[in-house]
């Protein structure tokens, strides 16, 4: 049973719009410390705006926020640092070129003296205590930006932990980590919890939500549809809150050709090496074929999939393409030859977020629209809005900046701007990280229509269900060798999990 | 069996270059050892105490400039206006302490020169921060506006009369040693101070490296911009005070290419010009390295050719620091 005198974060009648676009309209909610409660939504829906007028980058247009009963002044950072509300952002935001120590101090140093002389012992002495309850283990002295994207994560969250917070928001805590880092994770925010910290989980992965949150709420189109107890709700109901209509998870129950192996290969990797990454990688990927790729974050897929699409070298072996030998590859020779690739971090390495939806949709394919008298626009524009209605981009006009989308939208963008060059090979690396519910599906619907149209597909994903009802066949990666093969039939989340862990942690149960 | 022996060799070597290029400072102050050795084997005059004092007094402004400069590029902003700066703040010194002009007294002149400095500082820290023009731009117009300013207040004509309380900031020595390099040592500390001890250091690093990540932690990327530019404004008035009064003649030309040797030292010395990274010492054995350059010339004893020479190295350096950057970044895993 909830105190009634536990302080609360009350948040009253919030409005914001950008532009014509109504982020969120007449929210009001409570979050209670001690409580752990889930805010649903798909991409679009308003949690982003919502998280960022609770940190203070935002300042709403109407509404008021509450802490404890005095009126917190909103679009300020500092004031909301300062009574203990902090967010934890999806993409990792972090000092690249400090170490953790500058990371987790950037803005609020200890100094004595004015500000004049900086406490260094004390800050690292500090930072080792937040890693060892965090159970990370990581150096005090490297940059974080050479640091895997799970660890990023981590400094992330321990910077927001340091700040004595009384109110946590998790945007999309567990997007980028693996099964092993997001139980460590759930223990971190339930002790918390216990400690009496309020905590906003906002997230797209639904088991998460029914297994920590007590309450749950859920934001359609800048609306706060509903706020309910986790117990009384079932995901069915939720997910039909969220989109506010039935979404079925689509799944590729039987393969489209039964016996896709007698297709010809389209890539075929004869022990590829690079060390450390990976070793000894052999695999075969058929046309018409969804090839699975699992393994933990690290493991080496995505350094894997690079040397695929020309972006990195690799010391020994050979890349087969179409059953003739890849050479002196570079990305231009990939794309030429028909390989297309999504890569993993969509906002750095996929779109070029200030140009518009149309440039991003055609940017790999320009050539095709020169013209005697420069590029042809008029048929830029039919193509472009082809796509867009294919796809189902919501976007108002083709010449929206691609940063004004959602991460659903902006996806689906890095995705169409290959497919209508009918590529016989897509490497997709985590192809729905961050993206809702319903973009998801139509993520996956997409990605069986490649298949279908007799394109090869290389799927990376850590997200288990997903590989599992994608893939024909299943490549198992850890500590960057092929640690089994499967066919969809043996396949089960326990059997790829096993498969995934490295050698020493297998022995022990 | 050989091949790999081969190729393990070379990548041995590649990774002692990437090792000296990323550690900078250890890789200059090979790379100036080795260079004194050479040159003071051709020509032991090099290495005279004379030799070496004279040297030191011609980095000590570049110096001095370098460590404000240094701090605008971490900040992830540049300033090349710092030599037309220079250029007003030694008109304007030697006309209020004329005997013919103004005739202020030298504290006061010494004081007015340095807020002087802070103030076209915070002008330039002005427009970047809170206007929001891109840094090359607003420094490349102060550039030459201020020069022009500086032939505006020079007028065509000479100071030769500075007195002598002006003089000895120039030639005066303590226990010995020049006043500038004096001055330049407590730069030094207090730069050390600045970026290792106080958290206005630890800021300007976070800005540089990630100016969105910045924002969200509360930092105030604008005051802190504008206390790098002011911070350069205030050294270049410094530098200004130690350097020009070694001269017995003020005129309208001080300064010019100044701007372009500090940028050149600072990025010489692994500063990244994309923001949030840079050390003192990799910047110090860059202004080491550029300032011996012109005098190494000399004593190669290569004639007249030498002078010509100077600036085409100077130039093959900056793109050699940038080239180096690159080199790092791709040989990172």
């Amino acid at each position: 049973m909830r105190d009634p005198d536990m302080p609360s974060l009350n948040i009253q009648n919030l409005s914001k719009s950008y532009g014509g676009t109504h982020a969120l309209r007449n929210v009001s909610l409570k979050i209670h410390a001690g409580d752990i409660h889930a805010l649903c939504g798909e991409n679009g829906a308003g949690k982003s705006t919502l998280i960022k007028i609770l940190s203070g980058v935002e300042t709403p247009d109407q509404g008021l926020v509450q802490w404890n009963g005095s009126h917190l002044s909103l679009g300020k950072v500092h004031e909301m640092e300062s009574k203990g509300i902090v967010a934890v952002h999806q993409e990792p935001v972090v000092f690249p070129d400090l170490n953790i120590v500058d990371n987790l101090y950037a803005g609020r140093e200890l100094s004595s003296g004015m500000g004049t002389w900086l406490n260094t012992a004390s800050m690292k002495q500090q930072t080792r205590d937040i890693l060892d309850s965090l159970g990370e283990d990581l150096p005090l002295n490297q940059p974080v930006g050479e640091m895997a994207l799970a660890q990023r994560q981590m400094v992330s969250i321990a910077r927001a932990l340091f700040n004595q917070c009384r109110i946590l928001i998790l945007d999309e805590p567990t997007a980028s980590l693996t099964t092993r880092e997001s139980d460590a994770l759930f223990k971190t925010v339930i002790s918390l919890k216990k400690q009496g910290v309020g905590i906003l989980y906002v997230s797209h992965r639904l088991e998460e939500v029914f297994q920590l949150a007590e309450w749950i709420s859920v934001l359609r189109d800048g609306i706060l549809v509903s706020t309910q107890s986790s117990k009384d709700l079932s995901e069915d109901a939720l997910i039909q809150q969220m989109v506010g209509r039935k979404v079925a998870y689509p799944s590729r129950q039987q393969p489209v050709n039964t016996d896709i192996t007698k297709n010809k290969p389209v890539l075929e990797l004869k022990a590829l090496s690079r060390t450390p990454a990976y070793d000894d990688i052999h695999l075969k990927i058929h046309a018409g074929e969804i090839l699975g790729m699992s393994g933990l974050v690290g493991a080496g897929r995505s350094e894997i999939a690079r040397a695929i699409f020309g972006i990195d070298e690799f010391d020994t072996g050979e890349i087969l393409f179409n059953g003739k030998k890849f050479q002196n590859h570079s990305i231009r020779k990939a794309i030429d030859l028909g390989i297309a690739m999504v890569p993993e971090d969509r906002q750095r390495q996929g779109l070029a977020l200030p140009l518009s939806v149309e440039t991003n949709l055609l940017l790999p394919s320009l050539n095709a629209f020169q013209g005697m008298t420069g590029l042809d626009r008029s048929q830029m524009r039919s193509i472009s809005g082809q796509l867009i209605s294919k796809l189902g981009i919501k976007t108002g006009s083709p010449d929206n900046p691609a940063s004004a989308l959602s991460g659903g939208n902006q996806q689906k963008i890095v995705l169409g701007k290959w497919i209508h060059q009918n590529p016989s090979l897509f490497i997709l690396d985590e192809p729905t990280r961050g993206v809702d519910v319903g973009a998801k599906s139509e993520v996956h619907r997409m990605i069986i229509e490649l298949a279908k149209q007799g394109s090869a597909v290389l799927l990376i994903s850590s997200e288990l269900p997903e590989i599992l009802s994608l893939s024909d066949r299943i490549l198992v990666i850890a500590k960057g060798h092929v640690s089994g093969e499967l066919a969809r039939e043996e396949a089960n989340q326990e059997t790829l999990l096993k498969l995934s862990l490295p050698e020493e942690a297998k022995q022990s149960p | 069996m050989n091949h790999t022996d081969d190729t393990r060799k070379t990548s041995g070597w590649l990774r002692m270059i990437t090792y000296l290029l990323r550690h900078r400072a250890i890789g200059l102050f090979l790379f100036i050892g080795l260079l004194t050795t050479v040159v003071s084997w051709i020509n032991p005059a090099f290495l005279s105490g004379q030799n070496l004092r004279d040297i030191a007094v011609q980095a000590a402004p570049i110096c001095i400039i370098s460590c404000g400069v240094m701090l605008v590029l971490v900040a992830g902003e540049i300033d090349i206006s710092v030599g037309s700066m220079m250029g007003v703040l030694a008109a304007s010194m030697g006309i209020m302490v004329s005997a013919s002009r103004a005739q202020l007294p030298p504290h006061v002149a010494i004081a007015l020169t340095l807020l002087i400095g802070i103030g076209m500082g915070l002008f330039n820290g002005l427009l970047v921060a809170y206007v929001g023009v891109p840094s090359i731009i607003v420094t490349l117009g102060m550039l030459t506006a201020l020069r022009g300013l500086t032939e505006i207040i020079m007028n065509g004509a000479w100071i030769t009369d500075l007195p002598d309380e002006i003089r000895f900031l120039g030639t005066g020595t303590i226990l010995s040693i020049p006043l500038s390099l004096w001055t330049t040592a407590c730069v030094l500390a207090v730069t050390i101070w600045l970026i290792h001890r106080t958290p206005i250091g630890r800021r300007i690093y976070a800005t540089g490296s990630n100016p969105q990540a910045a924002q969200l932690a509360g930092l105030s990327i604008k005051s802190i911009k504008l206390f790098v530019f002011a911070w350069t404004g205030l050294l270049t008035a410094v530098a200004t005070l130690v350097s020009v009064p070694q001269l017995s003649v003020v005129d309208s030309g001080i300064g010019i290419g100044t701007e372009l040797l500090v940028v050149t030292c600072v990025v010489v010395g692994g500063t990244s010009v994309n923001g949030g990274v840079g050390t003192l010492s990799g910047v110090l054995c860059g202004v080491a390295l550029m300032t011996m350059i012109s005098t190494v010339l000399i004593f190669l004893k290569l004639g007249e050719h030498a002078t010509y020479w100077s600036r085409a190295i100077q130039g093959l350096f900056i793109l050699g620091a940038i080239l180096a950057d690159h080199w790092i970044s791709n040989h990172k895993k």
